[in-house]
């Protein structure tokens, strides 16, 4: 077996036993992605003199037996729209091919004071808006399970690093299910992480009371140990949540005798694949008999989630990616006829079609006269969501679902119809609109091998109860199938 | 409904040329479609009492970040100034 193959939590007992380096950890991960790379097209840079440097110091770290940290000396990989100082942040656009940061984001920092070896930055949809890396400026990545299918988005390439053993564990992050979507069709885990868990400074922001970074493992307890390291309170981020956190790894066992299930029935009719509704069943009756109580729910909004979604999400980004003008920072047009016209040139050459169609929608629905026919409308549908969970959450501890209506797409077969492409995302964007923690974990695969995920989705900042029923699932279940490559 | 891309464009910031046009008004119209399914809701929008951002008890601290690294990134500066093309005649 391969170094790149073991989890990051086998990974970390054998490097502070010092069985391993992680200069040799790093050289096994890089030599793999050197391999998956031509194939997979998951990260938009690696640097590898920077990688086994960070891995030497990690080492020395380690030896001085003053690593504080699990991870430390693990390989992470980061999906490139988070900040990283001295490294290319482009989020996948033209707008940002040649922006380097000055700063890191309070991510980054924390994994680097841990000493973390970062594998490489990770490509994504265009700004994070997409369901497929396909609206990314660079390139699209591909599933490893199946190179003719996306591996969902926009957190793409990290879902598919981590699958294809490219990195260890990586970041994403998740406005409308930009983690679980990925990670389910890529058969791996994602959390994302309750709303104000995890600091957003660094993160460039698509839509700011959506947004959350969250972590990706190919086994539970990876996920786990990711999220110990970077949640926390941050005063660089004014929506930081005020209060004390406890670890995520040490606090789970799988044990869920007692553990209420509820399960929503509007999640499992029109427009999710029948397949896709059984394996998630299955899994219930799995946890079922490990003790767990299941329930059915009703959450009546959910119908309407998708469009207060796209409602809010878009006035959101017009608002967050006005800041691209060519003045600052960034892209700007040749040629220009004074300032305005510097704007305009700027932002349409500079912007994909995907973004500037959300750009546009979110100054519509902002714009004068259609205020309260739109955007106040779904705030409103925003409170009667987030109620409606807040009710289920008074008789049940967990909430399951599927991750993603149907198993991995073909590489263009949505990108022209945006519509089948937001449907994508129909059962994972709720979750923002509450704020709530959700993880995606494998359920099942197709006749042709593609996995399924399930969500499991829990209370404010229990994260705890919803990695803990995941762990349950995964030990009942199996854990990680590793693609063929 | 009818929705005039070019005004929105305008607001924007954005340039859309002619082949583009057609394009962006079948899918805002579809998107606008699907969003008019929403319901009546006659609840009053009160502000998130959750979610209050607080005041950073820091916020006139500088950056600590120097001049130079912050216009590192600016696509033409001249003596520690972004320039941008004239805009008073």
């Amino acid at each position: 077996m391969e170094l790149y193959e073991y989890s990051a939590s086998e990974l970390s007992g054998m490097l502070s036993k010092r069985e391993i380096s992680s200069v040799e950890l790093t050289k096994s991960v890089l030599k793999r992605a050197d391999d998956t790379e031509p194939k997979i097209d998951a990260y938009l840079r690696i640097d590898p003199e920077m990688s086994l440097k960070m891995a030497e110091n990690a080492d020395k770290l380690i030896a001085s037996g003053e690593a504080s940290s699990r991870l430390a000396g693990i390989p992470v990989g980061i999906k490139d729209n988070i900040s990283t100082r001295g490294i290319p942040t482009t989020c996948a656009s033209k707008m940002l091919e040649n922006y380097v940061p000055v700063f890191n984001a309070t991510v980054v920092d924390k994994l680097v004071s841990a000493g973390c070896v970062i594998s490489g930055k990770l490509n994504m949809d265009e700004f994070a808006m997409g369901s497929s890396t396909e609206t990314s400026y660079f390139k699209t990545t591909k599933n490893p399970f199946d190179l003719s299918c996306v591996p969902g988005g926009s957190s793409g390439g990290s879902a598919a690093a981590v699958s294809s053993g490219s990195a260890v564990v990586a970041l994403g992050s998740d406005t409308g299910g930009s983690i679980r979507q990925p990670a389910s069709l890529c058969g791996i885990v994602g959390l994302k992480p309750t709303y104000g868990s995890v600091s957003r400074y660094g993160l460039v922001a698509f839509a700011s009371s959506l947004d959350q970074i969250g972590p990706f493992g190919r086994t539970v307890r990876d996920v786990a140990l990711l999220q110990d390291e970077i949640q926390g309170r941050d005063p660089m981020d004014a929506t930081s949540a005020q209060r004390s956190y406890t670890s995520l790894f040490d606090s789970i066992d799988g044990n869920i005798k007692g553990l209420k299930i509820g399960i929503p029935k509007e999640y499992f009719g029109k427009g999710i694949k029948p397949e896709v509704a059984k394996s998630v069943t299955d899994s219930v009756e799995r946890l079922k008999s490990l003790g767990a109580e299941v329930m059915p729910i009703s959450l009546p909004s959910t119908d309407y989630a998708l469009s207060a979604y796209y409602i809010i999400a878009c006035a959101e980004a017009s608002s967050n990616l006005a800041r691209f003008d060519g003045v600052k920072y960034g892209y700007r047009a040749k040629d220009c006829d004074g300032l305005i016209d510097m704007y305009e040139k700027t932002r349409s050459e500079g912007f994909g079609r995907e973004v500037k169609r959300r750009i546009m929608l979110g100054t519509f629905v902002l714009s004068s006269g259609y205020f309260d026919a739109y955007y106040k409308k779904a705030k409103l549908l925003q409170k009667r969501i987030q109620r409606e969970f807040a009710d289920a959450f008074g008789s049940v501890d967990v909430i399951i679902t599927p991750t993603s209506p149907s198993e991995a797409f073909k590489i263009g077969d949505r990108i022209s119809d945006p519509l089948s492409m937001y449907a994508a995302d129909i059962c994972t964007v709720t979750v923002n609109i509450a704020g709530l923690p959700a993880v995606s974990v494998p359920c099942g695969y197709s006749s042709e091998g593609l996995p399924y995920g399930m969500q499991i989705i829990g209370r404010k900042f229990d994260e705890k109860t919803v990695l803990n029923t995941a762990l349950a699932h995964e030990n009942a279940f199996g854990g990680f199938r590793r693609p063929e490559l | 409904m009818d929705i005039d891309i070019r005004h929105i464009a305008k607001l924007s910031r954005l340039k859309i040329s002619e082949d583009e046009l057609s394009g962006y008004e079948k899918e805002m119209a579809s998107i606008i479609a699907m969003v008019e399914s929403m319901p009546e809701i006659n609840d009053e929008l009160t502000v998130d009492s959750e979610n209050v951002m607080e005041l950073r008890s820091d916020d006139n601290v500088g950056s600590g970040y120097s001049r130079d690294e912050m216009l590192s990134n600016a696509p033409k500066t001249v003596a520690g100034c972004v320039v941008v093309p004239k805009t008073v005649d």
